[in-house]
């Protein structure tokens, strides 16, 4: 019986060893594919809707926006895409931006300004309910139309001049607001495809309708997508013909299929072999615009009190936990990602469990053991476990506090965020544009994202402000007058560490965009013959 | 099917009519001989002891991080080594066992006691209790353990029902096993009683008089009390094994406490790089399985009266 | 006569399902295998119904169709409430959506009506067979992506429970053959062995052994029948220890038992005694296992599936309580319930028709 088994596992063996050698899935030629993991299926190919990474990686490589970023430059900078040039006016209130002209859809339509206007019509309509809709609250009314108050699209700041030109108007002036037209967000649709194939299922295969680089080729749901290179591209032509995404969620699963061959491109590695993997040779680590921090309740007792909570973040050692987590995260004070305006490593509060002690002192805890025990709500993640664990070894050794941990399955979480029932909480926050004005709005007071329940008139005034300066000097003062405040004085939320992305990239490939904004656009990469 | 039932009635009907405990006393001596099982039972002793005592036998406290020493590989000052958060691993393993075995033992306990109520319950009413009772957990039996668990750990995950810290990290978990452990002990229980009860012994029981309760205490429980025990050194290590895969899934213990399923989860990934964190608690979990199955058949050989004669 | 049409179906049965699993493990596709898939699944029903009707069992088959109804019915309005209980709901997202945003997603999908409402709508569209849409997958039906991952799920439970009793019960036979020998003691250790490490553990230890030291069987993926042996194996330890260990204690029965020791004192072959007797009737109680073991390979199949990156329906199972997607939750569940119930009817079919001593109506 043995023996038997055995020999139909060899034959099996046998069989699948010798069919299919040097082609990759679907007969490609492994020598002009490039095979990559972004973990999960894309739960939409729609831009106007979806919100992940796979979803963001497809989209940036079958379609184009006005702007995209220019990473041969070493800061984030823009350049024209779909757009040919942009002017502002009215003291960057209103911006004109001319089309290039004869960009073809895959379906031979010329791309007109109009498209541009139905997308972000499609995008701010309340019936369409993007989770991004949010995304182009700063142009005039927009927000009124998402909400349903107002109904005429035509009163919203965004119309088709000509065929070949598009002007917007915002309701206060921003000076980056190109910046924002790299994203998905703001990418142009097609209304009649649309109307052909049905609101939500128009984004599949062969039924989408884009103008990038790549197009989509095959999508088997939860297994693969197989993008192959747009040849009636406007630009310059992508250099490798076949991309292949797949959809491989366990990490250490991916790692051992780039070390077997299989794979060209892992977008995570496990945290616990971070030590062994960054010593590798296909290794890349770069810092992320992406902010990692703690926050308090401040509506709940002793988190309230502001000496409280900057005792305790000045208890924290913020290198101690970069040391523990080992994936190169930068450790910062800042709200402000390093890389972008307005960042200043002398703001925020520094590490001295002294000054800890004292400001608890000064608060009326002088014994440690008529301190209230304090509490950790974090989601259920190895990373955050790690963290946590390590702050709250940290509490105890340097200010004698202990805190108690809790974590919650994800939804559970965000819940518990709602009520007023938790004392310190974890978020992160990964920006979608490079501007400082995406991270201090988190902290408004009318800011969903405000989950400390801190409201600071101040605050809110001088972030304001700085969003609408055009003067480059003076909003950097405004935001670090902010920044004090959030940061130094208050302390509602205590930044720890920049994220930073830690990818394996096959020797094969080169020039694989890498960049703070997690932009995978392939078609300046090439393969190694 | 048949045949085993009528040995079984048999051996029932000489044992508890005259001597129930020379049942016990020769399952003992059968157990006795069975090298493999006292072995085993030995080294669940030790378990347990280590379990009941891990917070003395711990050489550090399981939760002491050194960030000097992380990821170190086993060493006179560390046996088996330290994660990464630099803290003990040999620690974090016997308290490891404290959390398992309690987990285990503890739910294995609960799904018995409601399992034992609901089957004695439901066999001894009969008819159209029995049969309500029946199909309702025919029901619970056709949900996916699968989505009952995940379902019952993210609804009741962080309900607070107690006060020590222990027991909180481990409320979640005692109630995901214990609502999926108890149908089979009830199935089993409620097939037992229907069995007793059909005997002449518990008829002549009633004839004179006695009370329901005094029956079940007396005569039932005694002939089912063999296959329940058997039935529990089963559910023990599946449970122990339940626990890891509620880790994998991210649904496991709170932290910073550690069971063996947490340490299993944490050091799979790192077989390759780090293997001195995977290979101890995979062979404690290997250990206490084996030794937990083989008690278990020896228990269940010892309780077989088929064996007796033979 | 009577027992001819159980045979001849029985072998169409098994030759459409070898013929097909030929055609798989070496890459045919086409006509010829899907009309086999055809071919076992309608010979199956012709069996069946041939079965129903000449054993008298037309009314157990109604009876138990009825009892499955009113078991979906329930299972369908116990998780619908279940999962409302659960905290968060399907678009609480990191970056907090305004609230009128939330209101307009919200409202797309009903979730803003009475819970009585909601769950109407549901129920009235599960009796149209219409599982709605997912909330996470825009644009995809439950239907559809069950469909889509189904296949993958139901190829690794069926290799895994193939291999379980190709290897457990052989292995069972000798260990009770060979009683109390060290071949018993020895295929027993191992039996065991099979069920002591969680089964993710043992997934990295072959991925480790054969693929990334070996290099001879690829690591994870779900493309040829190459990639199927390992997870196969990993999920079919389990399966194969519990079948061997049944098959060893009830072979260790019938060999015991008083018409065996006849058998063998009228002078019986040996080995005639072993298959013609003794084999069938210890299989009794394996194939009442295989209900409980079909339940047992579906929730084990979500770690073997996130391990080996098969795309099927564990993964499902799993992300969709995290996401909160209600209707694919609600649409697996179902699905799994159903599998279960039909898989323990076809056991107890076949029970009645492997020992007539049991009747079932």
């Amino acid at each position: 019986m043995k023996k038997l088994i055995f020999s139909i596992l060899s034959m099996a063996l046998i069989v699948g060893c010798t069919k299919k050698q040097e082609k990759s899935e679907f007969g490609l030629d492994i020598n002009d594919t490039i095979r990559v993991n972004f973990l999960t299926e894309p739960p939409s190919l729609d831009w106007s809707k979806s919100t992940d990474t796979t979803s963001s990686f497809v989209e940036i490589n079958i379609m184009d926006g006005l702007a995209e970023f220019d990473f041969t430059k070493p800061n984030l900078s823009v350049k024209p895409a779909l757009a040919e040039s942009w002017e502002p006016s009215n003291g960057s209130k209103t911006w004109t931006f001319k089309l290039r002209q004869g960009v073809k859809w895959t379906d031979g339509v010329e791309l007109e300004a109009s498209h541009f206007v139905d997308g972000w019509e499609r995008l701010l309509r309340p019936t369409t309910a993007s989770e991004y809709g949010y995304y182009l609250f700063g142009v005039k009314n927009a927000r009124k139309y998402n909400e349903g108050k107002l109904k005429d699209f035509s009163k919203v700041g965004v119309r088709a001049e000509d065929k070949y030109t598009l002007v917007v108007d915002l309701d206060t002036p921003r000076s980056y607001f190109p910046l924002m037209l790299t994203h998905h967000a703001s990418y142009p649709i097609r209304k009649d495809v649309i109307a052909k194939h049905g609101e939500d299922t128009w984004a599949d295969e062969g039924k989408i309708v884009t103008l990038g680089a790549y197009k989509l080729k095959k999508w088997e749901h939860d297994r693969i997508i197989h993008l192959e290179r747009n040849e009636d591209y406007y630009g310059e032509k992508a250099k490798i013909k076949n991309v292949l995404v797949y959809m491989i969620l366990e990490q250490s699963t991916a790692v051992g299929l780039v070390d077997t061959g299989k794979l060209d491109f892992q977008l995570e590695v496990p945290k616990s072999d971070i030590r062994v993997l960054r010593n590798r040779e296909d290794y890349v680590n770069i810092h992320n615009l992406g902010i990692y921090y703690y926050g308090f309740n401040t509506k709940k007792a002793p988190y309230n009190d502001s000496r409280v909570r900057r005792a305790i973040a000045m208890a924290i050692d913020r290198k101690e936990i970069a040391t523990v987590i080992g994936g190169g995260e930068k450790p910062t004070g800042n709200i402000i990602p390093p890389g972008l305006i307005g960042h200043d490593e002398e703001i925020g509060t520094k590490f001295d469990p002294a000054a800890a002690k004292a400001l608890l002192a000064e608060a009326g805890y002088t014994d440690m053991t008529n301190f209230p025990k304090l509490t950790l709500n974090f989601n259920t993640n190895e990373n955050h476990q790690l963290v946590a664990e390590n702050v709250q070894a940290q509490l105890k050794r340097n200010l004698g506090v202990s805190l108690e941990l809790k974590n919650e399955e994800w939804k559970v979480y965000l819940k518990t965020l709602r009520t007023n029932n938790f004392g310190i909480y974890r978020m992160g926050w990964v920006s979608d544009y490079p501007d400082p004005a995406d991270f201090m709005s988190l902290m408004l007071s009318y800011s969903e994202n405000n989950r400390s329940k801190w409201v600071n008139k101040k605050y809110d005034s001088l972030v304001e402000k700085a969003a609408a300066e055009l003067d480059s000097d003076k909003r950097i003062e405004a935001y670090t007058q902010a920044q004090k405040i959030l940061l130094e004085k208050d302390a509602p939320i205590v930044p720890l560490y920049v994220y930073s992305s830690n990818v394996l990239v096959s020797k094969r490939v080169k020039n694989f965009p890498i960049n703070e904004m997690r932009q995978f656009p392939l078609k300046g990469a090439s393969l190694v013959k | 099917m048949s045949q085993s039932a009528t040995t079984d009635q048999k051996t029932m009907l000489t044992s508890t009519s005259g001597k129930a405990e020379s049942l016990w006393a020769d399952a003992w001596k059968r157990l006795k001989k069975n090298k493999a099982s006292v072995v085993s039972g030995i080294f669940i002793l030790i378990m347990c002891f280590i379990a009941l005592f891990a917070k003395q036998i711990q050489p550090y406290p399981f939760d002491k991080q050194d960030i000097t020493q992380i990821l170190e590989g086993p060493s006179a000052t560390h046996w088996l080594g330290t994660d990464n958060l630099g803290r003990d691993l040999l620690s974090r393993l016997i308290y490891g066992a404290r959390m398992s075995m309690a987990v285990a033992i503890f739910t294995a306990f609960v799904s018995l006691f409601i399992g034992a109520v609901y089957g004695a319950i439901s066999g001894w009413f009969g008819g159209k209790v029995d049969a309500i009772m029946m199909r309702s957990m025919d029901i619970l039996y056709s949900i996916p353990a699968l989505v009952l668990m995940i379902l019952v750990m993210v609804a009741f995950g962080s309900v607070e029902l107690f006060d020590n810290p222990e027991l909180k990290a481990m409320t979640g978990i005692f109630l995901a096993l214990s609502i999926v452990g108890w149908v089979s002990v009830a199935r089993l229980v409620r097939g037992q009683v229907l069995q007793v009860k059909e005997m002449q012994y518990v008829e002549a029981a009633f004839a004179m008089g006695a009370s329901q309760f005094g029956i079940v205490w007396k005569h039932i429980f005694p002939n089912i009390l063999g296959p329940i025990i058997v039935t529990l050194t089963f559910q023990i290590p599946a449970n122990v094994l339940f626990e890891s895969f509620l880790s994998f899934i991210g649904l496991g213990l709170q932290p910073p406490f550690s069971s063996w399923g947490v340490l299993a989860n944490e050091g799979w990934r790192s077989l390759r790089n780090y293997p001195h964190l995977i290979i101890s608690p995979g062979l404690a979990i290997f250990m206490t399985m084996l030794a937990f199955n083989l008690f278990g058949d020896g228990l269940r050989d010892a309780f077989d009266p088929k064996l007796k004669n033979r | 006569m009577r027992k001819n049409y159980k045979v001849i179906t029985g072998a169409v049965i098994v030759g459409s399902i070898l013929l097909n699993i030929f055609f798989d493990l070496f890459e045919f596709e086409g006509f010829l295998p899907s009309a086999m898939l055809y071919v076992s699944l309608i010979s199956g029903a012709i069996g069946a119904t041939i079965l129903i009707v000449k054993e008298n069992l037309l009314v157990y088959v109604a009876k138990r169709g009825f009892e499955a109804f009113v078991t979906m019915f329930v299972i369908a309005t116990a998780t619908f409430l279940l999962l409302r209980f659960l905290p968060g709901g399907p678009f609480d997202t990191e970056k907090a959506l305004p609230p009128e945003i939330k209101a307009n997603v919200e409202a797309k999908y009903n979730l803003n009506a009475p819970l009585i409402e909601q769950y109407g709508l549901y129920i009235s569209g599960l009796l149209r067979g219409d599982l709605g849409q997912s909330y996470k997958y825009i644009g995809r039906s439950v239907t559809e992506i069950i469909a889509q991952a189904m296949p993958a799920t139901f190829k690794l439970g069926f290799y895994a429970l193939l291999i379980a009793f190709i290897i457990g019960v052989p292995l069972g036979v000798i260990a009770a053959y060979k009683h109390n020998t060290w071949v018993d003691n020895l295929a027993m250790a191992g039996a065991i062995s099979g069920v002591a490490l969680p089964n993710f553990l043992v997934g990295a230890i072959l991925i480790l052994i054969f693929a990334l030291y070996f290099r001879v069987l690829p690591a994870a993926l779900w493309e040829s029948p190459t990639h199927y042996i390992l997870p196969v194996l990993t999920l079919g330890l389990r399966p194969i220890s519990i079948i061997a260990r049944l098959t060893r204690s009830s072979v260790l029965d019938v060999i015991r038992s008083d018409y065996i020791r006849t058998a063998w004192a009228k002078g019986l072959g040996e080995k005639v005694v072993l298959f013609k007797h003794v084999l069938r009737n210890s299989l009794i109680p394996v194939l009442s296992i295989s209900g409980p073991l079909i339940a047992n390979v579906m929730s084990g199949s979500f770690v073997i599936e996130v391990i080996f990156a098969v795309p099927g329906m564990g993964r499902h199972l799993v992300q969709s309580v995290n996401n909160r997607d209600y209707p694919l939750i609600l649409g697996l569940t179902l699905l799994y319930s159903v599998v279960l119930i039909f898989a323990n009817l076809i056991v107890d079919l076949l029970y009645s028709i492997v020992d007539p001593r049991i009747k079932l109506a």
